[in-house]
């Protein structure tokens, strides 16, 4: 036993390349697992304690009770009377109004409105005192109408003076206020990218549209009152429609809201890793069965000197445990500097986040083992086994080779294997996954049993294959010709060392080509859904944030060039228990600007509060026709009868609710359009509506004036950037990838090294050897990269089945744009050979051709 | 590049007069396909030094099949591989024809010896993945020169390959494969071709085989052959054999019998 750990140390310290070689993939796939954790735990970390330090002193909250948000991600709004209320309850210490709006946006210097990348524009009103988040770093607090503060990263990164004037664009249009102070928020000011600016109380409620309206009330207790027993006091004292949380409660609720939206951020990071992961698996595997190739002599060296097979076989895993263990150790380490490289990345697109915390919890640790250990072990079972098999006479008698693999066998695990992916994805995506913790695992599990089943499959036509994709190399001009040829063949030489190297790139490039294709058959099926669906001319809205003024409808309104024009607001409601999405517009003109396809009743004569639209599956749903009551559950005004006044068809852009702009007035609290849509008067041209809405288009310049057009364009670009961020992280799976081919070839080099050696002799230059590796490299990559794309159109096909006609109803294949990555992965193969290529030109041609 | 002036350096097809003096002390008389002078190949430093070849002044003549000959060690191999510019030397000047190569770039030496040089190994002369006819095609493949086909076929034919052109190395035997590399040494052409102990491996028919192929090229088709080897038969094949000793040149032999050169290396030996 001992002896045969001092063997394993001994075999890897001397072949320190081979094993620096096998040991990055792995490293790679740990680093981006332990960095996924890393980066979410710290900034977990980071943002409780910034949570907890805005809201330290705070005892109690009060503010609208509800059990769901009637609009995203904000509070219902309340009346300010109460305030006096609150503050005049016995043991109440300090007790401050406030009022968050994100319909304010500052405008810098230069004219232009901050901007940010996602993160929201938010205004509070000023408040001095311990209950305060906001500290002032320069300057006054605003104190008075025409004044406001702006915090210190926004300040600094655009220039805002204080003492200046600034343009403020408000819910009313554009007016200039004076900067008074400059803010931090908690210790940091780490904002996340948010920009913060505030008022006072009076001027912030003027500029949001919200005089007279609170969000919340936040209350310390007097020193000798238990702040459990002023909270019942409060609750006794403030009407139902409103609550009182602790300031533990509050601290808990906003960490959970941060928590999840980093867990989410932290599981895509760590899809993303595992994918990495499965891919080194493949490179990991791979490298151990070319090394055992290698080995054979050593191995029945040792059988003739009396090893027993099961020593072999416990030889090699032990080997894989230590490169697994080493993996693991130096991933761990790589993780936490790419999780802060990852950090620095988001800090330099805009995207500040707060310096993380240095955070290793033990999952992560075990994580780390798991996977690097885990994934070499796995991937050296088969060729141990296989070691495991060399007969002790090999050592004497060269040229054994292993059996090409147990043919039929190999292909019936792999049919096994296709069909139970293939009913793992089916039923993640057709029948039983009803939450998307089962449809992911579904999927990614189907996923995974698709590759490994194609990559069990491929070695079958890998060979011909090669062949056929590197025939064109035959015709290369001159000297060319012959070193092609080598290429061709050697691709062709070993069919499962070319399967399992292209394996790789497959996996990698099949998912991008699926998203691609989920991603232009989604851009396809908006557009023409848009296209025969939307009846408006223009649209305006806001790229990021909770609404604009509703004084902007009438004023489009207003103008001669428009003939019809409706706001449309998003809220939610609850229908049944459920939270579902609404939208309220002008029921009158609703066909005029949209065409939802009404199959009964008539929209138009359901205008007025008492009325709500549902299509045709959400009247299914809850079993009701036109002229039916639906019993409809509003954030403000609680549960309401309304009755079903039209059913329609046709749920985009508007969804599966509607209610009129008079409905909406009644049951909510806020009042925010989130769009409007117009339509020109008869003979107006684009140019003429265009001028019209100019003017606007100033005075509201952190709105989106657009044709219908533009929109779609808009839409589609944010598609293509959100295709691009999957891609770029898909692309970590194809660097890695990367770093198998350069490996095989490597070590394929190493295994030629003498016939390199002799075509060297006899006067193959430098230059050609370089690009016979390369070539080489190349068709296998090529090989992988159709392959890839392959399976990732019947991936993306599946997918398209998979979604909602009312989203995609049309399968687009972007053949381009799919050729082209089909091209990129195979010169990327190329030049991924460059290392290895260089070696191999750069052979002692002697030493080359005595080895052995 | 300028290959014309490279190819066919010092190529001879007449007759060279009867020499009067060592071939090694008059390398500028004779028409040599190859010379060395001053040549010294050290390996290593210090302690560990070896002088490989030390001091070797030798000119291989066109047209002649010369043989190296001396015990193990004494740096035949050695003068082989820095007299066709596959090893640097440390001392001295080495010349293909007219063209010194002792300081030539890889690459050119790269070419010359692709246009210039034969070679035949002792093993591992063929590469596996290319068919007989490929490997023989090899070096002119590598240059993207078309095949004299009435050339291909005379050596082709001669050598008795016609029937096996399409078999891949690990389908012929050793003496089959041997010729192949024979053929491919032979098809280019070349001003001399290298063999480094060609019959080291075979069978003592098909080594006879094997030299008596290299002893035609010469004689039907004016071919430069210089051949190490340890075995006096196959010496006998020679016009001139070379003696080497610790690295430098001992003596030489003309015409030998296989008995003549046995009794020289014995004396080595000794
Ligand atoms: N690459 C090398 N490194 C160190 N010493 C070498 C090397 N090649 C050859 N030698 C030494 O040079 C001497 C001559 O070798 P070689 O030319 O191969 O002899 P021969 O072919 O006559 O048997 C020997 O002592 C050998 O050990
Ligand atoms: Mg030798």
């Amino acid at each position: 036993m001992r002896f045969q750990i001092l063997l394993t140390l001994r075999s890897l310290a001397a072949n320190k390349l081979r094993f620096l070689l096998t040991t990055f993939s792995v490293v790679l796939g740990v680093s981006f697992v332990v960095s996924s954790f890393v980066l979410t735990d710290g900034l977990l970390k980071t943002f409780d304690n910034i949570v907890e330090d805005a809201n330290a002193e705070v005892d109690a909250e009060v503010r609208a009770s509800s059990e769901f948000a009637e609009v995203e991600f904000t509070y219902r709004p309340f009346d300010e009377s109460l305030f006096e209320t609150v503050a005049a309850v016995d043991g109440v210490d300090e007790a401050v109004p406030g009022l968050t709006s994100a319909k304010i946006v500052p405008v810098k210097g230069d004219g232009d409105p901050v901007q940010t990348t996602g993160a929201p524009i938010l205004s509070f009103n000023w408040t001095s005192g311990s209950l305060s988040a906001l500290t002032l770093v320069e300057g006054e607090a605003p104190d008075g109408p025409g004044e406001f503060a702006i915090d210190e990263t926004t300040a600094d990164r655009d220039n805002f003076v204080v003492g200046q004037t600034y343009d403020i664009i408000a819910a009313g249009g554009r007016e200039a206020f004076t900067l008074v102070g400059i803010t931090r928020f908690g210790e940091e000011n780490a904002l996340a990218g948010a920009v913060l600016s505030s008022f006072t109380l009076e001027e912030l409620q003027r500029l949001d549209d919200s005089e007279g309206l609170l969000s919340f009330i936040d209350v310390s207790a007097a020193p000798d009152v238990d702040p459990t027993v002023l909270l019942d006091r409060l609750t006794a004292a403030i009407p139902s429609d409103l609550e009182a949380i602790s300031g533990d409660e509050l601290v808990e609720e906003a960490q959970d809201d941060f928590g999840e939206i980093i867990g989410i951020f932290g599981n895509i990071l760590l899809a993303f890793a595992i994918v990495a992961v499965f891919v080194s698996t493949f490179i990991i595997s791979n490298t151990f069965n070319i090394l055992l190739g290698q080995r054979v002599r050593q191995l029945a060296l040792l059988r003739a000197l009396g090893a027993s097979s099961r020593q072999i076989r416990f030889n090699t895993l032990l080997e894989s445990l230590i490169v697994g263990l080493v993996a693991s150790i130096v991933g761990l380490g790589g993780g936490v500097l790419l999780a802060y490289g990852l950090r620095a990345l988001m800090d330099s697109v805009g995207f500040s986040l707060p310096s993380i915390e240095l955070i290793i919890a033990p999952r992560t640790i075990i994580a780390a083992l798991v996977v690097g250990v885990g994934v070499t072990m796995l991937a050296s079972l088969s060729p141990a086994k296989r070691a495991a098999t060399v007969p002790p006479v090999a050592a004497m008698r060269g040229g054994f080779r292993f059996g090409s693999g147990e043919g039929t066998r190999r292909t019936i695990i792999a049919i096994i294997l296709s069909v139970l992916g293939v009913v793992s994805m089916g039923y993640g995506l057709f029948g039983g996954a009803d939450n998307t913790a089962l449809l992911m695992a579904t999927l990614g599990l189907g996923a995974v049993l698709v590759f490994v089943a194609v990559s069990m499959f491929s070695p079958l036509f890998s060979t011909p294959s090669a062949k056929f994709l590197g025939a064109p190399l035959e015709y290369l001009p001159g000297g060319a010709s012959i070193t092609g040829h080598m290429a061709r063949s050697n691709a062709a030489r070993n069919n499962k060392r070319t399967a399992s190297t292209a394996a790789g790139l497959m996996i990698g490039l099949s998912l991008i080509a699926m998203a691609t294709v989920v991603a232009t058959s989604l851009k396809d099926s908006f557009r023409a859904e848009l296209g025969s669906t939307l009846a408006g001319d223009y649209l305006i809205s806001e790229e990021t944030g909770p609404g604009f003024s509703n004084q902007l409808a009438a004023r489009v309104d207003a103008l001669p060039e428009f003939e019809t024009v409706s706001a449309v607001r998003y809220g939610t409601i609850r229908v049944d228990g459920d939270e579902k999405g609404v939208a309220a517009t002008d029921v009158t003109v609703l066909t005029e600007l949209l065409e939802v396809g009404v199959l009964a009743g008539d929209p138009v004569a359901s205008a007025g509060t008492d009325y709500v639209l549902l299509t045709q599956d959400a009247a299914d749903d809850h079993g009701v026709v036109v002229g039916d009551e639906l019993e409809v559950e509003f954030a403000a005004t609680g549960k309401q009868v309304l009755t079903v006044g039209a059913v329609y068809e046709n749920e985009f852009l508007i969804g599966h609710y509607i209610i009129d702009l008079s409905g909406w007035d009644a049951n909510f609290a806020a009042g925010n359009d989130n769009v409007i849509s117009a339509k020109t008067a008869p003979g107006v041209d684009a140019a003429a509506a265009e001028a019209a809405l100019a003017p606007l288009e100033e005075t509201f310049p952190q709105l989106v004036f657009e044709t219908r057009a533009e929109f779609s364009e808009r839409v589609e670009g944010q598609l293509d950037s959100l295709l691009v961020v999957i891609n770029v992280f898909l692309g970590l799976a194809i660097i890695i990838s990367l770093l198998g081919i350069a490996n095989t070839m490597a070590l394929s080099v190493l295994e030629r090294t003498q016939e390199i050696g002799l075509m060297r002799a006899i006067g193959m230059t430098r230059r050609q050897t370089r690009s016979m590796i390369r070539l080489e490299a190349g068709v296998v990559s090529l090989f992988g990269a159709l392959l890839g794309v392959l399976v990732g159109l019947v991936f993306g096909w599946v997918a398209v089945i998979a979604i909602p006609e009312s989203i995609i109803d049309r399968l687009s294949i972007p053949a381009g744009t799919l050729a082209v990555y089909v091209v990129i992965a195979t010169i990327a193969g190329l030049l991924a050979a460059s290392m290895p290529a260089r070696r191999a030109s750069k052979l002692n041609i002697l030493e080359a051709i005595a080895q052995l | 590049m300028n290959k014309p002036s490279m190819r066919k350096v010092g190529m001879v097809t007449t007759e060279t007069s009867e020499p009067s003096a060592l071939a090694t002390a008059a390398p500028d008389i004779q028409i040599m396909a190859a010379t060395a002078v001053g040549l010294r190949k050290i390996y290593g430093e210090g302690e560990t030094e070896v002088r490989a070849l030390d001091g070797v002044d030798v000119g291989f003549e066109a047209g002649k099949l010369t043989a190296i000959m001396g015990p193990s060690g004494s740096g035949k191999s050695t003068l082989l591989h820095c007299m066709a510019g596959l090893d640097d030397i440390t001392d001295g000047s080495v010349r293909a024809g007219d063209t010194l190569i002792s300081d030539m770039s890889d690459q050119d030496l790269t070419l010359l010896r692709r246009e210039t040089m034969g070679f035949i190994f002792q093993a591992f002369n063929l590469v596996p993945t290319l068919t007989a006819e490929e490997n023989i095609l090899l070096p002119l493949l590598l240059g993207g020169n078309r095949p004299d086909e009435e050339w291909e076929n005379t050596v082709v034919q001669s050598l008795g390959l016609g029937e096996r052109l399409h078999h891949r190395p690990d389908e012929l035997s050793g003496g089959q494969q041997q010729r192949v590399a024979v053929a491919r040494a032979l098809v280019t052409q070349p001003n001399v071709i290298f063999a480094d102990e060609p019959t080291g491996n075979l069978d003592s028919k098909s080594g006879n085989e094997v030299l008596g192929f290299l002893r035609r090229a010469v004689d039907d088709w004016q071919q430069t052959v210089v051949m190490v080897t340890h075995d006096p038969l196959a010496a006998s094949y020679a016009d001139l054999v070379i003696f080497l000793r610790d690295g430098q040149v001992v003596g030489e032999l003309r015409d030998p019998t296989a008995d003549q050169v046995h009794d020289r290396i014995r004396a080595l030996e000794a």
